[in-house]
């Protein structure tokens, strides 16, 4: 069934030209939170979570911010909805963090000793050969 | 019992609490900017379970993390590392080195003696400075084996991460970026494998211990000749710049020394005390430890004095008196007497020597 919307109002125009996409990805997102856990990590389960988060959020930010194809209004209306999440964008508008995988690989109160996840360290700067993939969201390296 | 951290503190073995690990050098690892973390009371010490501060920091790239798993009141107790039970100057089980110090350590393994015990350590490390070992193991004189089996060097394989069970099975889907080891697990039949840590704390069935002492047995000893008269001792590996004043330099603080003749064509000396005992003493500290000038000398018991003044002789002349004494029919067996070395059976022709 189509998603919820939270305003009682109509979505403004232009909303049926980016709804078959975002319903796509809302459905591989349902797919996502009931995939089973056999085989996988604890950890592992929730990486497809987070990347379809990004996808989303994505798709918006490029919409308005790089290729102008939606207008002010829905964008805002995509935000309000939470359709895209607006503290990731903010971050994304940041220099150094516009690749940003997810917001839990930034929150240094997550680490043991105040850090960034491992994925935030660029690829020249970490130790040539190694392949990280972050226990947050199975990132493989977000900056560099 | 230490289970609660309760009211009553007095007279009871308390919880511990502490700033910083006791730990050995490979255990810290090669990185002098280890970070590292504690935990207050985090878990239970795995030889007397009382809770106790944890430590826990990785010693480099590519080890597994470690922490500390005895407390630190134990650990002081034997001298040992807290991550890893072995000795904190000589890397050596604790029942290597308790074997080598003739230590007998009797700590009480059951709850209330135990806890007794540990309660009046605790207050005599409490009372004592901080950096020298207490209890049975103050005091002692580094014994000779304990040098030769210690470790000199650090030994990083030991913070290598565990084995990828999921890659024995076949099974790792992490491939490259797998933490773990991806290598053949040891032999489940070879005795090293079943380790038990309170075993290693108190020095009992050891295998690594065993396989130490073992290991020890086997090096190469000098013993001492069943003759008692004999008191010389055989010294080769002489170079050119080794003089006769400085063996007696080296060899009067064993005892009087009675004569030392160089023979330097063949790189020897002969160095004869007045009295066996302080002969003994010479060749147990000199044998494969003395260096004179650089040179590593190789010590060996000489022969009695009477003996020993045929060697002066060359060898050919002894072989000529042997020849004498005993050419009769076609083959004969001469058994010579070699300089510092044991006799040397060789069969000859009579035709060869007989003159």
């Amino acid at each position: 069934m189509p998603k919820i919307k939270r305003s009682r109002k109509p979505p403004p125009e232009g909303w049926e030209l980016i709804e078959p996409t975002i319903d796509e990805l809302d459905a591989k997102m349902r797919e996502a939170e009931t995939d089973p856990h056999e085989g996988k990590r604890k950890v592992e389960a929730m990486w497809p979570i987070f990347r379809l988060h990004h996808q989303k959020s994505r798709y918006i930010y490029d919409l308005f911010y790089r290729r102008k194809a939606i207008s002010r209004e829905l964008y805002e209306y995509c935000l309000k909805e939470n359709i895209a999440d607006k503290n990731l964008i903010a971050k994304w508008k940041k220099q150094g963090y516009e690749n940003l995988c997810c917001l839990r690989c930034i929150q240094t109160r997550d680490t043991n000793f105040g850090t960034n996840c491992i994925c935030r360290v660029p690829k020249p700067k970490l130790e040539s050969g190694k392949i990280v993939e972050c226990i947050h969201c199975g990132c493989r390296g977000c900056s560099g | 019992m230490a289970t609660s951290k309760g009211a009553n503190t007095y007279n009871r073995q308390n919880w511990e609490e502490s700033e910083f690990p006791l730990l050995c050098q490979t255990c810290l690892g090669d990185n002098p900017y280890v970070r590292m973390m504690k935990e207050k009371h985090g878990k239970e010490c795995k030889t007397c379970n009382r809770p106790f501060t944890v430590f826990r920091w990785c010693p480099g790239a590519r080890m597994r993390f470690k922490k500390t798993e005895v407390c630190q009141t134990c650990s002081q107790m034997k001298n040992i590392c807290q991550t890893c039970l072995l000795d904190l100057e000589y890397g050596l089980p604790v029942q290597v080195r308790d074997a080598a110090l003739r230590v007998q350590d009797s700590l009480p393994k059951s709850d209330v003696n135990k806890e007794f015990y540990m309660q009046n350590v605790e207050r005599e490390i409490e009372n004592s400075d901080g950096t020298n070992p207490v209890g049975a193991i103050a005091n002692k004189v580094p014994s000779d084996m304990l040098l030769k089996l210690a470790r000199t060097s650090p030994y990083y394989k030991r913070n290598r991460p565990h084995i990828c069970s999921f890659w024995v099975k076949g099974e790792c889907k992490r491939g490259e970026e797998c933490p773990y080891r991806h290598d053949k697990p040891t032999d489940p039949d070879d005795p090293l494998a079943n380790q038990n840590i309170k075993d290693r704390f108190y020095g009992t069935n050891d295998p690594v211990a065993d396989k130490l002492l073992r290991r020890y047995q086997d090096m190469p000893k000098l013993e001492p000749p069943e003759d008692e008269t004999v008191t010389t001792l055989y010294v080769g590996g002489l170079s050119e710049a080794i003089e006769v004043d400085d063996l007696k330099n080296h060899f009067y603080q064993f005892g009087e020394i009675r004569s030392v003749n160089v023979v330097q064509k063949q790189q020897c000396a002969f160095v004869q005390f007045t009295s066996r005992t302080s002969a003994e003493a010479a060749a147990e500290k000199s044998f494969n430890k003395l260096i004179l000038k650089g040179q590593r000398l190789s010590i060996k018991w000489g022969r009695s004095q009477g003996q020993q003044q045929s060697t002066k002789k060359d060898d050919e002349e002894e072989m000529s008196e042997h020849q004498r004494g005993q050419c009769r029919g076609k083959f004969f067996i001469s058994i010579h007497r070699e300089r510092g070395k044991g006799p040397r059976v060789s069969v000859h022709d009579s035709s060869d020597l007989c003159t």
